[in-house]
Formats: structure tokens, C-alpha cells, sequence
């Protein structure tokens, strides 16, 4: 895959090039402040890039904001934000075009080379990965829209949110992917979502579980 | 007829008890003066008291000023209290509220003024720091001053009277119409008389602003020592016992793996697969404590986006409604946000309520954060609660808080924050 890498921390910067590479994947160009990643994106259209969210010159969400923009411009150009902390906020925010193509995951997330790199591709093909600490933090609230789901919707509707795909779902649930695909349907429906209204319904679900979708 | 005639005999028989007690009260210093006779009928018993020995003024001097300096306090306090309850008007006494002393990091007791080796070090520190006071040395200076002013005015009522009856002791038609007179002078004054006092005492009896401001920043200075100094321990201990000792763990891991991969692979691998985990682990807890002392999205939005992702992070449905851009400096937003955040987790906790809104607004001068919830109400200031710490930490700031809570809910809580 060809990726761009937007890090201002030398070492991290570094490090995050030789996984990739490590993997056999192409970094056709890094950034170290925001403007020089919302150019490079727009530059190289990356098949996935990964962006990080506090970078200069302000020092706060720069990097998000570059990521924001550029897909504001490129719509569904695939990126995978990394931070230091996860917010509920940056998250929604993210998905809330419903193109998908998204990430947002905790820097430590690397440490786990496979998944990690599991989980660009993921992104890279147009999937969502949220980082579980949001989805954790999800589960906790009590929301209206989602209380018609059973416990098992949930469960599935949180792994989907994490942006596993029907068979990794069924895999974890030690369930066949034939009710997974029942499960997703009768999810899907009960939040009304319709199947053929030209968006990602994955996405559109992880976001009526954010709750910031009203439809 | 007849109950207008009560009204007036009970007002003249007020007004008698009024002026007589303040005139008591302020008969202690010219009672020690009395003390004259006393110390005469002690020369005739053989002491070395007398007019021509110098030595005698002094001791009465000494005297005076032993009792002055000791009932000064006490002496004033009723003063107060009488006119409180006379008049409802408060005199406020202008000393300087001492914090509880609280004990450092250091080892020390600070008590609002300074570091002393122990509690009771620190308690007597606070009261000699009294005695040294302004509102002390008013207190004295009152005693005389009631003495020639308050005393003669509120013995007047009485003296009169005393000095009718004991006119009328031995009638004579001139004793009689000097005795009438002097009744009716005594109830001329007996309703004013004892009025002298409120006045007098609001000009020598009560602090100035200059010294309520001082005093006000003496305790902001207290508290935010202590509240740093908490914050500091807490910090150190966090990393201490946190990500300190957990990546001490990863290196021993990792020295292990270096010593076991030639050998045993698997095991190595293992170690490997621990020290990671233990890296992971370090940063969950550096990241938790990064959050208790500046929360991030503070730093990257602003206040409003904070409260917002705040808000998504209770487990109550919170509405925030503001503008994203306030321009308020860093440790303004700060302090009202870890205010909002301790309000929200009261109303999920405490207050059981169902939502919550909080609403902040830029004004010319100053940013109001109202913060409403639908619960059971009932919340106050009691001391050494959170709402009395947000209220202190705001105060550093001179931002004030307003409490709106009846027993049964709904809960409103102001917080208005100056910023140019």
C-alpha cells in the first residue's frame, strides 16, 4: 500500500516507517506539522494514511484538523488517526461524514504490530477502526435509540464499531457467520437503517452508537 | 388610652434597660480609675500606696492597662452582640479567619500564616498572630473611648432618675419641680440614648475593606497552597507506584529475554510479550494522570469542546451549548472545567438526576457556566465538600458561585469567571 505517515515526533516518526515497511508496505511521504500532512495527503492520495492528532504548529489538534480537511476535500480518503488519548469527541467527528475509511486508535495500539496493521487495511478498504477504550466507554452510557437492541446486538454492534468484519465477529463470538449476518440485519433494522440509501451502513450504525445520527 | 400608655412606659422601660447596659459595659475601664479608693483604703492599712508616691500611679496605670488589654476582646464581642440584637446590624469583628493548620508534604503545619514543627506550634502561632491584629488594637482603643463618650450619654437615663428620687427622699416644692424636670429630661433621652452606640461601633468596632482584602487573599493563599500540594503528592505518588515501577519491570523483562534468547526462545519470547504489555500498562496510567492535571482536549479546543467531550463521557445525557471560542486564558478554563466535571459527577451520584445542562456564556467583563440538573436538589457548601472545594479554587480566581438547590430539586449552579 502506498501511505503517508504525518508524526512530529522524530523517533515515533521513524519507527512507525520501518514497521511499515517492515510489512511491505510503501511510505511515499512523512509530514511533521499539519499543513505539511493536509498537503502531502492531497499531493500523494495515499491508499491509507496515518496521522498524528497533536502535531505542530499549534501543538493541539492540528493533525485532526489536517485529516478533517483533506477528507473534506477527497471524500473517504482513507486515514487512521493516532493519539496519545482517545476522545468520544474526535471520534465522532471523524465518522460523522459516513464515508468510512476511518481509524482513530491509541498510539500504543503499534505496539501490537499484526493488529495494528491489521487494522490499517482495514481502514484502507474502506472499514472503521475505533479504538476499544471508545468503545468501552460507549457501552457504559445508557442511550435511548439503542435500547431496543438485545445484549447480543450490542455485543455485536460494539465489535463492529471496533471494525471487525462478519467472519472476525463470528470468530469472537464463536458464532457462524450466517447469524452474524442475521444479527447485522435485524440491528441494521431496528435502528432504521435502510439498505440501500448509498451509505456505509456499518458506519452509519457505529454512528447511531455514538449517538450523534438522528435519523 | 390605657394600652398607649403601656406602649410608651414599655419603650421608656426599653430604652432605661438599653442605655443602663450599654453604660455598664462601657464603665470598665473608669472602673478601674474607681479603683482609686480601693487602693487609698488599702494605703491606711499599712500598704505603700499614696498621692505623693509616683509608684502608686504607675501600678494603677499598670492596672488599667492589665484589664483594658484583657477585657478588650470580650468587652467589644458584647458590644457587638447587644447591637446585633437591638439593631440586626452585623459589626463584623475584621479578624482574619485562620484555616484549619494542615500538614504538608514537607512534614510542617501550615496554618494560613506560616510552617511551624507541630499542630499545637502552629494553633499558638495563630493565636499570637491574633493579639498582633488592627482589629485587636481597635478593640482596646474602643474601651476608652465608650468610656467618655457611650458612658456619660447612656448614664444619663438613669442618672437623672436616680437623682429625682433622691430628690424626692426630702419633698420641698423646689426639690419636687426639680425632680419633675429631671424625669422629664430622662424620658426625653431614654429612646435615644442608647442609639449613640451603632454608629460609634461601625466607625471604631469593624474592619476596613483594605483588611477584609487582605484576609480574603491570606485564605485564597492558604487553600491553594494545600490544594497544590495535594495535587503535587498525588502526582508524585501516581508515578511512584505507577509507570515508575512498572517500566523498572519491563527493563528486568527485557534483560531476562536478552539472557534466555540464545537458550530458551520461548521463554524469551514470552518476557518479550510481557514487557510490551508493561509498556502498554505505563502509558494507560501515564495517560489517566496527564488527564487529572490538564485534560487534553482542553489544550487542543478550548473549554467548550472539553465540556462537550466531558459531557459525552458521563453516564447522564448532558446538553452543552456555548461558543467554541471563548479566549479565556488556560487556567481560567481550567478551573471551570474540573468545576463542571465535579457538578456533573454530583448530579449522576449524588443528586440522582436524569440529564443535565450546562450552559456558558461571554459576557463584556466575565464567562457565566450555568450547570442544571433535574435531580433531588439539596446541595450546599458544607465545609471541606466539593462544592466547597470548586468554590474555594474559583475564588483564587475571583470567580464566584451561586447555589440554587431547594430540598426536591432541580439543582442550578452559576459560576461567573472575570477575565478582561
Amino acid at each position: 500500500m502506498r501511505i503517508v505517515v504525518a508524526e512530529d515526533q522524530f523517533l515515533l516518526r521513524e519507527g512507525l516507517v520501518r514497521l511499515l515497511q517492515a510489512f511491505g508496505h510503501d511510505v511515499v511521504a512523512t509530514a511533521a506539522t499539519g499543513p505539511e500532512a493536509l498537503v502531502a495527503l492531497l499531493e500523494h492520495r495515499p491508499e491509507v494514511a496515518v496521522v498524528d492528532v497533536r502535531m505542530p504548529p499549534d501543538n493541539t489538534d492540528d493533525g485532526l484538523r489536517a485529516a478533517l480537511a483533506a477528507r473534506a476535500q477527497v471524500p473517504g480518503l482513507p486515514v487512521l488517526v493516532l493519539s496519545q488519548h482517545v476522545e468520544h469527541l474526535y471520534a465522532r467527528e471523524l465518522l460523522a461524514d459516513g464515508n468510512g475509511g476511518v481509524g482513530y486508535l491509541l498510539k500504543d495500539r503499534v505496539f501490537d504490530d499484526e493488529q495494528f496493521i491489521g487494522s490499517l487495511e482495514r481502514v484502507a478498504s474502506g472499514g472503521t477502526a475505533l479504538d476499544p477504550v471508545v468503545v468501552a466507554k460507549l457501552l457504559d452510557r445508557p442511550q435511548a435509540r439503542l435500547s431496543a437492541l438485545t445484549d447480543r446486538e450490542r455485543e455485536l454492534l460494539s465489535l463492529m464499531a471496533e471494525g471487525l468484519s462478519n467472519s472476525a465477529i463470528a470468530e469472537r463470538l464463536h458464532l457462524s457467520e450466517g447469524a452474524i449476518s442475521k444479527y447485522t440485519t435485524t440491528t441494521f433494522d431496528k435502528l432504521g437503517l435502510a439498505p440501500d440509501d448509498g451509505t456505509n451502513r456499518r458506519v452509519m450504525a457505529v454512528l447511531a452508537y455514538l449517538g450523534d445520527v438522528d435519523r | 388610652m390605657i394600652a398607649s400608655i403601656m406602649r410608651v412606659a414599655r419603650s421608656v422601660a426599653t430604652g432605661l434597660l438599653r442605655s443602663t447596659t450599654f453604660a455598664l459595659c462601657a464603665l470598665i475601664v473608669p472602673a478601674c480609675i474607681a479603683l482609686l479608693p480601693v487602693l487609698a483604703a488599702l494605703r491606711l492599712l499599712g500598704s505603700p500606696w499614696s498621692w505623693s508616691n509616683p509608684w502608686s500611679w504607675a501600678a494603677l496605670a499598670i492596672i488599667t492597662a492589665a484589664v483594658t488589654l484583657a477585657l478588650a476582646h470580650p468587652v467589644a464581642t458584647l458590644f457587638r452582640r447587644l447591637v446585633r440584637r437591638w439593631t440586626g446590624i452585623e459589626l463584623p469583628d475584621g479578624y482574619r479567619q485562620r484555616p484549619e493548620p494542615v500538614r504538608l508534604a514537607t512534614g510542617y503545619w501550615w496554618n494560613g500564616s506560616s510552617y511551624e514543627r507541630t499542630r499545637d506550634d502552629a494553633h499558638s502561632d495563630q493565636r499570637m498572630r491574633r493579639a498582633a491584629e488592627p482589629a485587636f488594637w481597635r478593640e482596646v482603643l474602643w474601651m476608652p473611648v465608650a468610656a467618655v463618650t457611650v458612658l456619660p450619654v447612656c448614664v444619663a437615663p438613669a442618672a437623672a432618675l436616680a437623682g429625682a428620687i433622691v430628690l424626692c427622699l426630702n419633698p420641698s416644692p423646689l426639690a419636687v419641680v426639680a425632680a419633675l424636670l429631671l424625669v422629664v429630661v430622662a424620658c426625653a433621652v431614654v429612646g435615644v440614648a442608647w442609639r449613640i452606640v451603632p454608629p460609634l461601633g461601625r466607625r471604631l468596632l469593624t474592619g476596613t475593606p483594605a483588611s477584609d482584602t487582605e484576609r480574603g487573599l491570606r485564605e485564597q493563599r492558604a487553600d491553594l497552597t494545600a490544594a497544590h500540594d495535594a495535587e503535587i503528592r498525588r502526582i508524585e505518588r501516581d508515578l511512584h507506584d505507577g509507570a515508575q515501577s512498572r517500566l523498572v519491570a519491563v527493563g528486568l523483562d527485557i534483560a531476562a529475554a536478552e539472557r534466555l534468547i540464545g537458550s530458551r526462545p520461548d521463554q524469551a519470547r514470552e518476557l518479550l510479550r510481557s514487557a510490551r504489555l508493561g509498556t502498554a500498562d505505563s502509558l494507560n496510567q501515564l495517560r489517566d494522570l496527564v488527564r487529572g492535571v490538564y485534560p487534553p482536549v482542553l489544550v487542543e479546543r478550548g473549554l467548550v469542546p472539553a465540556l462537550r467531550a466531558l459531557a459525552l463521557d458521563s453516564p447522564l445525557p448532558v446538553d452543552v451549548a456555548g461558543p467554541d471560542d471563548l479566549g479565556l486564558a488556560s487556567p481560567l478554563a481550567a478551573a471551570l472545567y474540573f468545576g463542571v466535571a465535579e457538578l456533573l459527577t454530583n448530579a449522576a451520584k449524588h443528586a440522582r438526576a436524569s440529564r443535565a445542562s450546562v450552559t456558558v456564556a461571554r459576557q463584556r467583563e466575565h464567562v457565566d457556566v450555568v450547570v442544571h440538573d433535574d435531580g433531588r436538589g439539596g446541595a450546599s457548601f458544607s465545609d471541606g465538600g466539593g462544592l466547597d472545594g470548586v468554590r474555594r479554587r474559583l475564588a483564587v480566581f475571583d470567580a464566584t458561585m451561586e447555589l440554587d438547590s431547594p430540598s426536591g430539586g432541580p439543582t442550578t449552579v452559576t459560576m461567573r469567571m472575570p477575565c478582561e
